[in-house]
């Protein structure tokens, strides 16, 4: 199976070459566009419990797996959002990836719902993470776009940017400054991640474009008993 | 402190590098990651102001739109980089002063170097109108300044006179005077053209200098989809 990455970062879209025999499972929507012969699977990867966690995390029940019945197929997958798509490589790591972000993958790599924590990830994401694991092609997108980071030692990252990381990186969620930053700064809360690995951020966060919008929404009139 | 601008222009991030003890003012909320040894310092007034002079400045840039505190990161003890984004799509642009002085529309302010004082600016009585606050920062000194737009940022050379929408005004060198006015007003104002025309005001431009535009219009872009929301409760 080849790949091919357009129109990044603003719009990417991914075109995949598929040959008979080659599968890949998508979120279910991201098919742009297909050859025609290709099937289409719909289910519930890891069974009812695993899905059950990844509608927690955001994501949608339902995975689809497309598979190549002839040679010669091609299948476009685009992200919801505006943005950007990343490839990454699994060889036996895994990635832990921020709910929503998750695009792709080969049928090698094992996707599956983590518990992030009681104090998770709170900057409009869920509190679940996708973990992903095994050997093959992942393919990530986010709002904005992808910016990759190698962490040595430890570093700082607002909670809403924070699309994937490697899980060699241990993190910790806390607010940054003192009581008064914590009032007043509007950086709310952030990880801080410690160890060695590859972090990937989002340029920018879904929520701010909701916050900007939210005060040229009309106003309900008020109803009188 | 080097600016650097990456994923320009839909999606840019400003990466401010900092030598160590150095620190960089930033808008609130725009802090995207940093090295753990940046400290973040929130406080109403600059560095060796006291607390009536940093009341005083908090009360000015609220009256500009912008928040009462000010953020201030340092890099303690070793060198170090920190990097913002916009709340928008847009991109960034970086612009030298050497005591010298740029006006910012309150809203495309990122960050800039401690040499730089940030102040806020009454854009005139008649800019309120416009609903597109034309409610400015004014940066002085020497030192880097980070300003953002909504879609693209366009530099343009005024030398005589130019005009330009009040939405899309980013930033503009001091040596430009200004005026807002209704839109063909120059020719005797036209009633017609200032009502059903859609351009509402407009800023007039004369002198030399450079001037900063942006491609689209926050104002427009919020009416286009907040109209096709639902309506909120309050």
């Amino acid at each position: 199976m080849q790949h091919e990455i357009k129109a990044k970062p603003d719009f990417a879209c991914l075109t995949l070459s598929m040959d008979r025999g080659d599968q890949v499972v998508c979120e279910s929507g991201a098919m742009v566009g297909m050859t025609t012969g290709l099937e289409l699977e719909t289910n519930m990867k890891g069974g009812l419990g695993g899905a059950l966690k990844r509608a927690l995390g955001g994501e949608s029940l339902f995975m689809n797996t497309y598979t190549a019945s002839e040679n010669g197929q091609r299948l476009d997958l685009a992200p919801a959002t505006p943005g950007d798509i990343e490839h990454l490589v699994l060889r036996g790591n895994t990635v832990l990836v921020q709910s929503g972000s998750y695009m792709a993958s080969s049928t090698g790599v094992e996707v599956d719902a983590k518990w992030a924590g009681a104090r998770g990830f709170f900057g409009g994401e869920g509190l679940f993470m996708l973990r992903c694991g095994g050997d093959g092609d992942l393919w990530i997108s986010s709002y904005g776009a992808i910016h990759s980071v190698d962490v040595q030692g430890s570093y700082i990252v607002d909670t809403g940017h924070i699309v994937a990381f490697q899980d060699s990186l241990t993190y910790n969620v806390k607010s940054i400054g003192g009581l008064k930053s914590l009032l007043f700064s509007s950086e709310g809360l952030v990880c801080e991640f410690s160890g060695s690995g590859r972090l990937w951020l989002q340029t920018r966060g879904s929520m701010s474009l909701v916050t900007f919008l939210h005060p040229f929404r009309s106003v309900q009139p008020q109803k009188h008993a | 402190m080097h600016i650097e601008i990456q994923h320009a222009p839909a999606y840019a991030i400003a990466i401010a590098h900092l030598d160590a003890g150095e620190s960089v003012v930033a808008e609130g909320g725009a802090m995207v990651s940093m090295d753990s040894h940046m400290k973040l310092n929130t406080s109403a007034g600059g560095e060796g102001d006291g607390v009536l002079g940093g009341l005083m400045k908090g009360l000015k840039r609220m009256v500009a739109g912008e928040s009462f505190f000010q953020n201030r990161f340092v890099a303690e003890g070793a060198a170090g980089h920190i990097t913002f984004a916009p709340t928008l799509q847009g991109d960034i642009a970086v612009h030298e002063l050497s005591q010298s002085t740029l006006i910012i529309q309150s809203s495309s302010f990122l960050c800039s170097g401690t040499g730089i004082e940030l102040d806020a600016k009454w854009g005139g009585a008649r800019s309120f109108f416009g609903g597109e606050g034309l409610i400015m920062l004014k940066a002085t000194g020497t030192g880097p300044v980070a300003f953002n737009s909504f879609g693209g940022i366009k530099e343009i050379q005024v030398d005589g006179d130019f005009v330009v929408d009040t939405g899309h005004i980013v930033a503009f060198e001091d040596s430009l005077q200004f005026n807002v006015t209704s839109f063909g007003s120059s020719g005797g104002f036209n009633l017609k053209s200032f009502f059903l025309g859609g351009e509402g005001l407009v800023c007039h431009f004369e002198g030399s200098g450079r001037l900063w535009m942006q491609t689209r219009n926050t104002q427009g872009f919020g009416k286009l989809i907040g109209r096709q929301l639902p309506p909120r409760k309050s």
